[in-house]
């Protein structure tokens, strides 16, 4: 009898079995949608949008400033300003190497960007070497700089180190861009166009190239051991350096790689400007360096280069004529507001939004621009809009050596 | 030879008065660093700002000079203790780094504001508090402001030496070395850092006012203008180890001397800024060598 029974119970449950197993495709349709990347495609609409949103960013960015199927006319001037933009773009770039990467604060930052604009100088005016050949001497004497003070940055804590960098862009500013022999001291020294980059835009173009160029550097860096290893000594340098990670040489070299393209930075916007003078490079520039990598977020390669452009077009006062002119359809100008209401003449503006907005990035918003882009950057990379995406707990920009 | 010796005692001087102002920043630096761990990048700028505000009633509302000095003591003051309430207290649990550029943050707003405020006065000269005696001992020039500032030095570091042995400042000490201990024998630590912020922003205030007159200013004139003390004030409170009070004192006026050292004819000759290379090389070899400052006793190891 106990056997029948259990035949039966077999032969019940048998049948039963398949309604077991049947979960497994529920299963992996909902491992799909709870957002595995490599599983989620967008849909045939949704690649067209995205690949719409790409053009019209490449266009924004390579076509407008040319004039070419553009409802703006844009003179040489407003490209200006757009090369400008790209340049301190590249700078953020350099500065977030070190303050996001390495976790170092450096308040000498324009230090490094001068020297790189009076090497590329020298070696094209005083030396008659070519434009390329300056771009690579500017980047070696930037990393080599970068990594001294580095060197002593290996002795210091954190907030120490900040100090030597402050008293560095001083001495820098006052001491070395004054020597007239070097840097042409008050007149200012000329840093003529590249042949062939003579135009507005052939020079934005070129510096768009090399924006490009630092970008790819850095995305391979952030992939790289060397940047798994940035962020392990970043987070705590005694548990990086038991796990085997050679905690100075990789600070020196993000020095090292800060400094290189800060010099080329440096070269690329001597020879925008044509004439560069010593105290263009005053602590101030210093600040507002670290302001736009602040805002722009750290650690976020796309919110640091447009909080970088935002800075500089809002110092440029470009920014303000920008979004005058769809305002002036509705008869507004911004411009006038802030100049005639406000009363706050236009080159002060990013001293005023500038600390305003720094304020409100770490306190409200630790992740900057980058933090606010995030969901729009994850849906054009291919992802799903995730409105929570770059969601960030603090600037940990630890006082990592103290 | 005879010369120079002169050339130093006069630079000596010179490095004796400007040092007292860094040393009233250095103070502040201190004091603030004691309270909250921060590196207060806006110390400087509490004094121009309370230096704008004193000016702004002097010569524009025509206020008379001790109610000027008072208003600019008091806008000196608020800033500070705004300070504490919006950004430090916020960021209390933050990392340093990030203090340190909410403090340049606030700096910075003070900068702009003062620029945007003031951009139609093109010059501006604070009145001296006397314009009267002009001594020169070994044929520097010092004036009744410069020694004026002096004093006012001497007078607050014995103040504060005094309010750090009242109850007051004993509960300051506490809150600082023990917080939660603090909080449970009754001291609000939330009142002792206003406290602080307070006194450092009165310092800084102080600095700015006594300082106003010898220069024409402009925005940021203490920060990094033509008077900069923030720089300076650091490097003495570094020398103070960031904790010991006469060591922000005498690093005030060591830093004031060393400046001056650099600013001597036989280097300023040949290269520019000197001053500023001089500092920059003082600050590494201090770091370098005494990374724990050398106006300080020896630290008990807790």
């Amino acid at each position: 009898m106990t056997s029948t029974l259990d035949d039966s119970r077999t032969r019940i449950l048998e049948p039963v079995a398949p309604p077991v197993q049947a979960p497994e495709p529920a299963d992996g349709l909902a491992s799909e949608s709870s957002g595995s990347d490599q599983a989620w495609r967008p849909s045939r609409a949704g690649v067209w949008a995205r690949g719409f949103v790409w053009g019209l960013l490449a266009w924004f960015v390579l076509a407008v400033p040319a004039n070419i199927l553009s409802p703006f006319e844009l003179g040489v001037a407003d490209v200006s300003a757009a090369t400008e933009a790209v340049i301190f773009g590249i700078v953020g770039l350099s500065l977030n190497i070190l303050l996001g990467y390495a976790g170092q604060i450096s308040f000498g930052h324009q230090a490094f960007v001068g020297i790189g604009a009076f090497t590329s100088a020298y070696v094209v005016v005083d030396l008659q070497l070519s434009f390329w050949f300056a771009l690579l001497i500017a980047s070696a004497v930037g990393a080599l700089q970068a990594g001294l003070l580095g060197a002593v940055s290996l002795r210091l804590s954190g907030l120490y180190f900040a100090l030597v960098t402050l008293s560095y862009g001083a001495f820098t500013e006052q001491t070395v861009f004054g020597i007239t022999e070097l840097t042409g001291g008050e007149g200012g020294k000329s840093a003529p166009r590249p042949t062939g980059f003579d135009s507005e835009i052939s020079y934005y173009l070129l510096c768009l190239g090399f924006l490009a160029l630092v970008v790819f550097i850095d995305w391979r860096l952030t992939r790289s051991k060397a940047g798994r290893a940035l962020a392990a000594l970043r987070e705590n340098p005694r548990v990086a350096s038991s796990y085997g990670i050679n905690v100075k040489a990789y600070i020196l070299l993000a020095f090292a790689l800060s400094g290189m393209i800060a010099g080329l930075a440096g070269a690329l916007l001597a020879h925008h400007e044509e004439v560069i003078v010593g105290s263009k490079f005053g602590f101030q520039l210093a600040l507002l360096f670290v302001l736009m990598t602040v805002v722009g977020g750290l650690r976020s390669r796309s919110g640091v280069v447009i909080g970088a452009a935002f800075f500089a077009l809002l110092g440029s006062g470009k920014l303000l004529e920008m979004l005058d002119k769809p305002l002036s359809a509705v008869g507004f100008s911004l411009t006038e507001f802030i100049e005639g209401t406000v009363g706050l003449p236009q080159e002060f503006v990013p001293l005023v939004i500038g600390p305003i907005l720094l304020l409100l990035t770490i306190t409200l918003y630790p992740g900057g621009i980058g933090q606010q882009i995030a969901p729009v950057r994850e849906w054009l990379l291919g992802r799903r809009f995730d409105p929570h995406a770059g969601k960030v707990e603090e600037v940990t920009v630890n006082d990592v050596r103290a | 030879m005879d010369g120079l010796v002169e050339e130093l005692a006069i630079a000596m001087t010179a490095g004796v008065l400007r040092g007292s102002v860094y040393a009233l920043v250095a103070l502040g630096i201190v004091l603030v660093y004691r309270a909250s761990g921060v590196f207060n990048f806006a110390q400087a700028e509490f004094g121009t700002t309370g230096l704008f505000a004193a000016y702004a009633a002097l010569e524009l509302w025509g206020w008379s000079y001790p109610v000027a000095f008072a208003f600019g003591m008091g806008v000196a003051i608020a800033m500070g203790l705004l300070t504490e309430r919006l950004v430090i207290h916020p960021l209390r649990n933050s990392s340093k780094v990030t203090l340190l550029v909410g403090t340049a943050g606030v700096a910075l707003a003070a900068i702009g504001l003062q620029f945007w405020l003031f951009n139609d006065t093109l010059i501006m000269t604070m009145p001296k508090i006397s314009e009267s005696f002009y001594i020169t001992p070994w044929g520097a020039p010092v004036t009744a402001q410069a020694l004026i500032g002096v004093g006012v030095l001497a007078v607050v570091a014995i103040l504060l030496a005094l309010f750090f042995r009242s109850p007051s400042g004993l509960a300051i000490q506490a809150a600082q070395q023990e917080p939660v201990a603090a909080e449970l024998i009754g001291i609000s630590v939330r009142r002792v850092s206003m406290l602080t912020w307070g006194i450092a922003a009165a310092l800084g205030g102080l600095a700015g006012i006594l300082t106003g007159p010898i220069l024409t200013f402009t925005a940021a004139f203490l920060s990094f203008g033509a008077f900069a003390a923030l720089l300076p004030g650091f490097m003495a409170a570094v020398l103070a180890g960031m904790r010991s009070m006469p060591g922000a004192v005498a690093g005030g006026l060591l830093v004031g001397c060393v400046e001056q050292l650099g600013s001597l004819s036989i280097l300023s000759e040949r290269v520019p800024g000197t001053g500023a290379a001089v500092l920059f090389f003082f600050l590494l070899a201090v770091l370098l060598v005494r990374p724990n400052g050398v106006f300080v006793g020896r630290v008990a190891t807790a």
